[in-house]
Protein backbone atom coordinates (compact mmCIF):
# COMPACT_ATOMS: atom_id res chain seq x y z
CA UNK A 1 0.00 0.00 0.00
CA UNK A 2 2.73 2.44 -0.85
CA UNK A 3 0.53 4.54 -3.11
CA UNK A 4 -3.10 3.95 -2.19
CA UNK A 5 -4.44 7.09 -3.85
CA UNK A 6 -4.35 6.75 -7.60
CA UNK A 7 -7.01 8.72 -9.41
CA UNK A 8 -6.87 7.27 -12.94
CA UNK A 9 -7.64 3.57 -13.37
CA UNK A 10 -4.72 1.25 -13.93
CA UNK A 11 -4.36 -0.01 -17.47
CA UNK A 12 -3.93 -3.76 -17.58
CA UNK A 13 -3.23 -4.08 -21.24
CA UNK A 14 -4.23 -3.03 -24.73
CA UNK A 15 -6.57 -4.68 -27.17
CA UNK A 16 -5.22 -3.16 -30.39
CA UNK A 17 -5.47 0.53 -29.47
CA UNK A 18 -8.11 0.02 -26.85
CA UNK A 19 -6.93 0.30 -23.25
CA UNK A 20 -8.43 -2.29 -20.94
CA UNK A 21 -8.47 -0.93 -17.40
CA UNK A 22 -9.18 -2.83 -14.20
CA UNK A 23 -12.42 -0.84 -13.71
CA UNK A 24 -13.64 -1.80 -17.16
CA UNK A 25 -12.91 -5.41 -16.33
CA UNK A 26 -14.99 -5.08 -13.16
CA UNK A 27 -17.74 -3.44 -15.16
CA UNK A 28 -17.84 -6.51 -17.40
CA UNK A 29 -17.81 -8.81 -14.40
CA UNK A 30 -20.70 -6.87 -12.85
CA UNK A 31 -22.65 -7.11 -16.07
CA UNK A 32 -22.02 -10.83 -16.28
CA UNK A 33 -23.11 -11.37 -12.67
CA UNK A 34 -26.25 -9.29 -13.13
CA UNK A 35 -27.21 -11.01 -16.35
CA UNK A 36 -26.63 -14.47 -14.93
CA UNK A 37 -28.62 -13.70 -11.78
CA UNK A 38 -31.50 -12.15 -13.69
CA UNK A 39 -31.64 -15.03 -16.14
CA UNK A 40 -31.65 -17.46 -13.21
CA UNK A 41 -34.37 -15.46 -11.50
CA UNK A 42 -36.63 -15.54 -14.54
CA UNK A 43 -35.64 -18.92 -15.91
CA UNK A 44 -38.97 -20.36 -14.88
CA UNK A 45 -41.32 -17.54 -13.99
CA UNK A 46 -44.06 -18.83 -11.78
CA UNK A 47 -47.21 -17.17 -10.51
CA UNK A 48 -46.32 -18.29 -7.03
CA UNK A 49 -42.80 -16.95 -6.68
CA UNK A 50 -39.91 -18.39 -4.71
CA UNK A 51 -36.23 -17.71 -4.11
CA UNK A 52 -34.53 -15.37 -6.54
CA UNK A 53 -37.72 -14.58 -8.39
CA UNK A 54 -39.26 -13.41 -5.13
CA UNK A 55 -36.30 -11.16 -4.35
CA UNK A 56 -36.25 -9.56 -7.78
CA UNK A 57 -40.00 -9.16 -7.78
CA UNK A 58 -39.69 -7.17 -4.58
CA UNK A 59 -36.95 -4.92 -5.99
CA UNK A 60 -38.63 -4.42 -9.33
CA UNK A 61 -42.07 -3.90 -7.85
CA UNK A 62 -40.69 -1.24 -5.52
CA UNK A 63 -38.85 0.46 -8.37
CA UNK A 64 -41.84 0.31 -10.65
CA UNK A 65 -44.23 1.80 -8.10
CA UNK A 66 -41.75 4.58 -7.38
CA UNK A 67 -41.36 5.40 -11.06
CA UNK A 68 -45.07 5.25 -11.84
CA UNK A 69 -45.90 7.38 -8.80
CA UNK A 70 -43.56 10.09 -10.01
CA UNK A 71 -43.88 9.84 -13.77
CA UNK A 72 -47.34 8.40 -14.36
CA UNK A 73 -48.09 5.05 -15.96
CA UNK A 74 -47.38 6.08 -19.56
CA UNK A 75 -43.93 7.57 -19.04
CA UNK A 76 -43.06 4.93 -16.45
CA UNK A 77 -42.99 2.34 -19.21
CA UNK A 78 -40.09 4.20 -20.87
CA UNK A 79 -38.34 5.54 -17.77
CA UNK A 80 -38.49 2.43 -15.64
CA UNK A 81 -35.99 0.16 -17.46
CA UNK A 82 -33.37 2.90 -17.66
CA UNK A 83 -33.72 4.04 -14.07
CA UNK A 84 -33.83 0.47 -12.79
CA UNK A 85 -30.74 -0.48 -14.77
CA UNK A 86 -28.87 2.48 -13.28
CA UNK A 87 -29.83 1.30 -9.83
CA UNK A 88 -28.95 -2.36 -10.32
CA UNK A 89 -25.73 -1.65 -12.21
CA UNK A 90 -24.41 0.81 -9.63
CA UNK A 91 -25.59 -1.23 -6.65
CA UNK A 92 -24.05 -4.45 -7.87
CA UNK A 93 -20.79 -2.85 -8.94
CA UNK A 94 -20.46 -1.10 -5.57
CA UNK A 95 -21.08 -4.27 -3.64
CA UNK A 96 -18.91 -6.42 -5.88
CA UNK A 97 -16.15 -3.86 -5.32
CA UNK A 98 -16.20 -4.71 -1.61
CA UNK A 99 -15.40 -8.38 -2.17
CA UNK A 100 -12.01 -9.68 -1.12
CA UNK A 101 -9.41 -9.71 -3.86
CA UNK A 102 -10.11 -6.18 -4.97
CA UNK A 103 -6.96 -4.05 -4.97
CA UNK A 104 -4.96 -6.95 -3.53
CA UNK A 105 -4.62 -9.30 -6.47
CA UNK A 106 -1.85 -7.90 -8.68
CA UNK A 107 -1.43 -8.28 -12.39
CA UNK A 108 1.92 -7.08 -13.79
CA UNK A 109 2.33 -4.93 -10.71
CA UNK A 110 -1.10 -3.32 -11.01
CA UNK A 111 -4.25 -4.30 -9.05
CA UNK A 112 -6.31 -6.61 -11.26
CA UNK A 113 -9.66 -5.52 -9.84
CA UNK A 114 -10.81 -2.10 -8.74
CA UNK A 115 -14.31 -0.97 -7.77
CA UNK A 116 -15.97 0.23 -10.95
CA UNK A 117 -17.21 3.57 -9.66
CA UNK A 118 -13.83 4.59 -8.25
CA UNK A 119 -12.99 5.51 -11.83
CA UNK A 120 -14.36 8.81 -13.10
CA UNK A 121 -14.59 7.36 -16.63
CA UNK A 122 -17.32 4.99 -15.53
CA UNK A 123 -19.35 7.43 -13.45
CA UNK A 124 -19.01 10.19 -16.04
CA UNK A 125 -20.26 7.80 -18.70
CA UNK A 126 -23.30 6.96 -16.57
CA UNK A 127 -23.96 10.63 -15.83
CA UNK A 128 -23.69 11.52 -19.51
CA UNK A 129 -26.14 8.75 -20.42
CA UNK A 130 -28.51 10.00 -17.74
CA UNK A 131 -28.34 13.62 -18.92
CA UNK A 132 -28.53 12.90 -22.63
CA UNK A 133 -31.45 10.50 -22.22
CA UNK A 134 -33.21 13.07 -20.06
CA UNK A 135 -32.98 15.64 -22.84
CA UNK A 136 -33.98 13.15 -25.51
CA UNK A 137 -37.12 12.29 -23.52
CA UNK A 138 -37.85 15.97 -22.97
CA UNK A 139 -37.66 16.57 -26.72
CA UNK A 140 -39.82 13.56 -27.40
CA UNK A 141 -42.57 14.40 -24.91
CA UNK A 142 -42.60 18.18 -25.36
CA UNK A 143 -41.69 18.71 -28.98
CA UNK A 144 -38.91 21.03 -30.15
CA UNK A 145 -40.79 24.29 -29.52
CA UNK A 146 -41.87 23.51 -26.00
CA UNK A 147 -38.42 22.18 -25.24
CA UNK A 148 -36.73 25.39 -26.37
CA UNK A 149 -39.29 27.45 -24.46
CA UNK A 150 -37.92 25.91 -21.29
CA UNK A 151 -34.66 27.78 -21.76
CA UNK A 152 -35.43 30.78 -23.92
CA UNK A 153 -38.30 33.19 -23.39
CA UNK A 154 -38.88 36.81 -24.35
CA UNK A 155 -39.34 37.83 -20.75
CA UNK A 156 -35.86 39.07 -19.75
CA UNK A 157 -36.06 37.75 -16.19
CA UNK A 158 -37.08 34.31 -17.30
CA UNK A 159 -34.52 34.44 -20.10
CA UNK A 160 -31.87 34.87 -17.44
CA UNK A 161 -33.36 32.09 -15.33
CA UNK A 162 -33.45 29.87 -18.40
CA UNK A 163 -29.77 30.47 -19.10
CA UNK A 164 -28.97 29.70 -15.48
CA UNK A 165 -30.90 26.47 -15.78
CA UNK A 166 -29.02 25.65 -18.96
CA UNK A 167 -25.81 25.97 -17.00
CA UNK A 168 -27.47 23.85 -14.31
CA UNK A 169 -27.90 21.03 -16.82
CA UNK A 170 -24.13 20.77 -17.14
CA UNK A 171 -23.75 21.01 -13.39
CA UNK A 172 -26.03 18.01 -13.11
CA UNK A 173 -23.63 15.88 -15.11
CA UNK A 174 -20.72 16.97 -12.96
CA UNK A 175 -22.58 16.51 -9.68
CA UNK A 176 -23.95 13.09 -10.64
CA UNK A 177 -20.60 11.75 -11.76
CA UNK A 178 -18.48 13.28 -9.01
CA UNK A 179 -20.88 12.34 -6.23
CA UNK A 180 -20.78 8.68 -7.15
CA UNK A 181 -17.07 8.73 -7.92
CA UNK A 182 -16.20 10.64 -4.74
CA UNK A 183 -18.18 8.40 -2.44
CA UNK A 184 -16.88 5.14 -3.81
CA UNK A 185 -13.30 6.34 -4.27
CA UNK A 186 -13.24 7.74 -0.74
CA UNK A 187 -14.60 4.44 0.51
CA UNK A 188 -11.81 2.59 -1.27
CA UNK A 189 -9.20 4.89 0.21
CA UNK A 190 -10.66 4.60 3.71
CA UNK A 191 -10.77 0.81 3.50
CA UNK A 192 -7.22 0.63 2.18
CA UNK A 193 -5.93 2.96 4.88
CA UNK A 194 -7.75 1.20 7.73
CA UNK A 195 -6.65 -2.20 6.45
CA UNK A 196 -3.12 -0.83 6.32
CA UNK A 197 -3.31 0.18 9.98
CA UNK A 198 -4.76 -3.10 11.23
CA UNK A 199 -6.14 -5.73 8.91
CA UNK A 200 -8.35 -7.66 11.35
CA UNK A 201 -11.77 -6.72 12.75
CA UNK A 202 -11.06 -2.96 12.72
CA UNK A 203 -12.08 -2.50 9.04
CA UNK A 204 -15.34 -4.37 9.68
CA UNK A 205 -17.47 -1.33 10.66
CA UNK A 206 -16.14 0.48 7.62
CA UNK A 207 -17.20 -2.41 5.42
CA UNK A 208 -20.73 -2.13 6.82
CA UNK A 209 -20.60 1.57 6.17
CA UNK A 210 -19.49 0.96 2.58
CA UNK A 211 -22.36 -1.49 2.05
CA UNK A 212 -24.78 1.22 3.10
CA UNK A 213 -22.98 3.87 1.04
CA UNK A 214 -23.06 1.58 -1.98
CA UNK A 215 -26.81 1.19 -1.66
CA UNK A 216 -27.47 4.84 -0.93
CA UNK A 217 -25.39 6.05 -3.87
CA UNK A 218 -27.18 3.68 -6.23
CA UNK A 219 -30.55 4.88 -4.90
CA UNK A 220 -29.51 8.54 -5.14
CA UNK A 221 -28.33 8.16 -8.72
CA UNK A 222 -31.53 6.40 -9.64
CA UNK A 223 -33.83 8.88 -7.91
CA UNK A 224 -32.03 11.94 -9.29
CA UNK A 225 -32.13 10.57 -12.82
CA UNK A 226 -35.82 9.81 -12.40
CA UNK A 227 -36.62 13.24 -11.02
CA UNK A 228 -34.65 15.03 -13.74
CA UNK A 229 -36.44 12.99 -16.39
CA UNK A 230 -39.87 13.71 -14.92
CA UNK A 231 -39.18 17.42 -14.40
CA UNK A 232 -37.74 18.02 -17.83
CA UNK A 233 -40.40 16.11 -19.73
CA UNK A 234 -43.18 18.09 -18.11
CA UNK A 235 -44.59 21.26 -19.61
CA UNK A 236 -43.47 24.54 -18.18
CA UNK A 237 -45.75 25.26 -15.24
CA UNK A 238 -45.86 29.06 -15.51
CA UNK A 239 -46.95 30.32 -18.91
CA UNK A 240 -47.59 34.05 -18.98
CA UNK B 1 -8.62 19.99 -19.53
CA UNK B 2 -5.70 19.21 -17.31
CA UNK B 3 -8.14 18.00 -14.63
CA UNK B 4 -9.63 15.43 -17.02
CA UNK B 5 -6.17 14.05 -17.67
CA UNK B 6 -5.56 13.89 -13.96
CA UNK B 7 -8.65 11.72 -13.55
CA UNK B 8 -7.57 9.58 -16.47
CA UNK B 9 -10.56 10.39 -18.65
CA UNK B 10 -10.32 8.53 -21.90
CA UNK B 11 -13.02 8.91 -24.58
CA UNK B 12 -12.57 5.28 -25.52
CA UNK B 13 -13.26 4.16 -21.97
CA UNK B 14 -16.28 6.46 -21.76
CA UNK B 15 -17.62 4.96 -24.98
CA UNK B 16 -16.96 1.47 -23.66
CA UNK B 17 -18.93 2.17 -20.51
CA UNK B 18 -21.80 3.68 -22.54
CA UNK B 19 -21.88 0.56 -24.67
CA UNK B 20 -21.78 -1.56 -21.51
CA UNK B 21 -24.72 0.31 -20.03
CA UNK B 22 -26.92 0.01 -23.09
CA UNK B 23 -26.05 -3.62 -23.52
CA UNK B 24 -27.00 -4.24 -19.91
CA UNK B 25 -30.16 -2.16 -20.32
CA UNK B 26 -31.22 -4.21 -23.32
CA UNK B 27 -30.46 -7.56 -21.73
CA UNK B 28 -32.07 -6.74 -18.39
CA UNK B 29 -35.14 -5.35 -20.12
CA UNK B 30 -35.50 -8.56 -22.07
CA UNK B 31 -34.67 -11.04 -19.31
CA UNK B 32 -35.58 -9.34 -16.04
CA UNK B 33 -38.03 -6.46 -16.26
CA UNK B 34 -40.39 -7.85 -18.85
CA UNK B 35 -41.03 -11.29 -17.33
CA UNK B 36 -41.17 -9.99 -13.77
CA UNK B 37 -43.50 -7.11 -14.56
CA UNK B 38 -45.65 -9.47 -16.58
CA UNK B 39 -45.96 -11.94 -13.75
CA UNK B 40 -46.65 -9.11 -11.28
CA UNK B 41 -49.42 -7.82 -13.51
CA UNK B 42 -50.81 -11.32 -13.90
CA UNK B 43 -50.82 -11.88 -10.17
CA UNK B 44 -52.51 -8.53 -9.60
CA UNK B 45 -55.23 -9.45 -12.05
CA UNK B 46 -55.67 -12.84 -10.47
CA UNK B 47 -55.94 -11.40 -6.97
CA UNK B 48 -58.45 -8.81 -8.12
CA UNK B 49 -60.48 -11.49 -9.83
CA UNK B 50 -60.48 -13.79 -6.86
CA UNK B 51 -61.44 -10.93 -4.54
CA UNK B 52 -64.33 -10.09 -6.80
CA UNK B 53 -65.34 -13.75 -6.87
CA UNK B 54 -65.23 -13.92 -3.09
CA UNK B 55 -67.51 -10.93 -2.83
CA UNK B 56 -69.97 -12.46 -5.23
CA UNK B 57 -69.91 -15.77 -3.42
CA UNK B 58 -70.53 -14.08 -0.10
CA UNK B 59 -73.39 -12.10 -1.57
CA UNK B 60 -74.93 -15.19 -3.02
CA UNK B 61 -74.48 -17.10 0.22
CA UNK B 62 -76.26 -14.43 2.24
CA UNK B 63 -79.00 -14.33 -0.36
CA UNK B 64 -79.43 -18.07 -0.17
CA UNK B 65 -79.47 -17.93 3.61
CA UNK B 66 -82.20 -15.33 3.53
CA UNK B 67 -84.18 -17.40 1.10
CA UNK B 68 -83.82 -20.48 3.26
CA UNK B 69 -84.93 -18.57 6.32
CA UNK B 70 -87.98 -17.26 4.55
CA UNK B 71 -88.81 -20.74 3.31
CA UNK B 72 -88.40 -22.24 6.75
CA UNK B 73 -90.60 -19.65 8.40
CA UNK B 74 -93.23 -20.10 5.73
CA UNK B 75 -93.11 -23.87 6.08
CA UNK B 76 -93.39 -23.68 9.86
CA UNK B 77 -96.34 -21.29 9.49
CA UNK B 78 -98.03 -23.72 7.19
CA UNK B 79 -97.32 -26.63 9.46
CA UNK B 80 -98.84 -24.72 12.38
CA UNK B 81 -101.89 -23.98 10.28
CA UNK B 82 -102.30 -27.62 9.35
CA UNK B 83 -101.95 -28.69 12.95
CA UNK B 84 -104.51 -26.14 14.10
CA UNK B 85 -106.96 -27.17 11.42
CA UNK B 86 -106.62 -30.83 12.21
CA UNK B 87 -107.17 -30.13 15.90
CA UNK B 88 -110.34 -28.23 15.12
CA UNK B 89 -111.50 -30.97 12.80
CA UNK B 90 -110.86 -33.60 15.42
CA UNK B 91 -112.93 -31.78 17.97
CA UNK B 92 -115.72 -31.35 15.47
CA UNK B 93 -115.59 -34.97 14.44
CA UNK B 94 -115.60 -36.14 18.04
CA UNK B 95 -118.66 -34.09 18.82
CA UNK B 96 -120.42 -35.33 15.75
CA UNK B 97 -119.68 -38.94 16.54
CA UNK B 98 -120.77 -38.48 20.10
CA UNK B 99 -124.06 -37.01 18.99
CA UNK B 100 -124.60 -39.81 16.52
CA UNK B 101 -123.82 -42.42 19.14
CA UNK B 102 -126.17 -40.75 21.62
CA UNK B 103 -128.94 -40.70 19.10
CA UNK B 104 -128.38 -44.33 18.20
CA UNK B 105 -128.32 -45.39 21.80
CA UNK B 106 -131.53 -43.55 22.48
CA UNK B 107 -133.18 -45.15 19.51
CA UNK B 108 -132.06 -48.58 20.60
CA UNK B 109 -133.36 -47.96 24.10
CA UNK B 110 -136.66 -46.75 22.76
CA UNK B 111 -137.00 -49.71 20.48
CA UNK B 112 -136.17 -52.03 23.33
CA UNK B 113 -138.74 -50.40 25.56
CA UNK B 114 -141.37 -50.63 22.87
CA UNK B 115 -140.58 -54.28 22.32
CA UNK B 116 -140.82 -54.97 26.04
CA UNK B 117 -144.15 -53.17 26.26
CA UNK B 118 -145.61 -55.06 23.34
CA UNK B 119 -144.45 -58.33 24.83
CA UNK B 120 -145.95 -57.55 28.17
CA UNK B 121 -149.30 -56.64 26.59
CA UNK B 122 -149.26 -59.83 24.60
CA UNK B 123 -148.36 -61.85 27.70
CA UNK B 124 -151.14 -60.25 29.66
CA UNK B 125 -153.67 -61.10 27.00
CA UNK B 126 -152.44 -64.64 26.87
CA UNK B 127 -152.61 -64.98 30.65
CA UNK B 128 -156.12 -63.53 30.67
CA UNK B 129 -157.35 -65.89 28.05
CA UNK B 130 -155.73 -68.82 29.85
CA UNK B 131 -157.34 -67.71 33.14
CA UNK B 132 -160.71 -67.42 31.47
CA UNK B 133 -160.36 -70.91 30.08
CA UNK B 134 -159.40 -72.25 33.50
CA UNK B 135 -162.35 -70.47 35.15
CA UNK B 136 -164.71 -71.79 32.51
CA UNK B 137 -163.45 -75.30 32.89
CA UNK B 138 -163.63 -75.04 36.73
CA UNK B 139 -167.14 -73.71 36.57
CA UNK B 140 -168.09 -76.55 34.31
CA UNK B 141 -166.75 -79.00 36.80
CA UNK B 142 -168.62 -77.24 39.62
CA UNK B 143 -171.92 -76.68 37.89
CA UNK B 144 -171.76 -79.58 35.62
CA UNK B 145 -172.68 -77.62 32.70
CA UNK B 146 -171.54 -74.81 30.85
CA UNK B 147 -173.13 -71.65 32.04
CA UNK B 148 -174.66 -69.52 29.48
CA UNK B 149 -176.02 -66.13 29.85
CA UNK B 150 -179.34 -67.21 30.99
CA UNK B 151 -177.94 -69.47 33.69
CA UNK B 152 -175.71 -66.79 34.89
CA UNK B 153 -178.61 -64.47 35.28
CA UNK B 154 -180.61 -67.09 37.09
CA UNK B 155 -177.80 -67.80 39.54
CA UNK B 156 -177.19 -64.15 40.17
CA UNK B 157 -180.91 -63.60 40.81
CA UNK B 158 -181.09 -66.63 43.14
CA UNK B 159 -178.16 -65.44 45.07
CA UNK B 160 -179.60 -61.97 45.30
CA UNK B 161 -182.90 -63.49 46.72
CA UNK B 162 -180.93 -65.50 49.26
CA UNK B 163 -179.31 -62.45 50.40
CA UNK B 164 -182.42 -60.55 50.94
Amino acid sequence: MENAIVLPPEILGYFKNFPITNTLLVSWITMAVLIIISVLATWKVRLVPSGLQNLFEMIIDFGHTTVSDLAGDKKAKVFFPIVMTFFLFILFSNWIGLLPGFATIKFHGEPLLRSMNSDLNMTLALALISAILTHIFALRYLGLLEYLKKWFTLNPIFLFVGILELVGEFTKIVSLSFRLFGNIFAGEVVLATISGIFAFIVPLPFYFLEIIVGFVQAAVFMMLTLVFMVLLSEKHAEEH
Amino acid sequence: MEILNQFGINPLLLAAQVVNFFLLLFILKRFLYKPILKVLEERKKKIEESLRNTEEIEKRLSETNEKIEVMISRASDEAQKIIDESKKERVLYLEETKEKADKMAQEIIKKGQEAVQAESVRMEQEVMSKVAEVVVSAMEKVTGKVLNKKDQKEIIEKEVKNLS
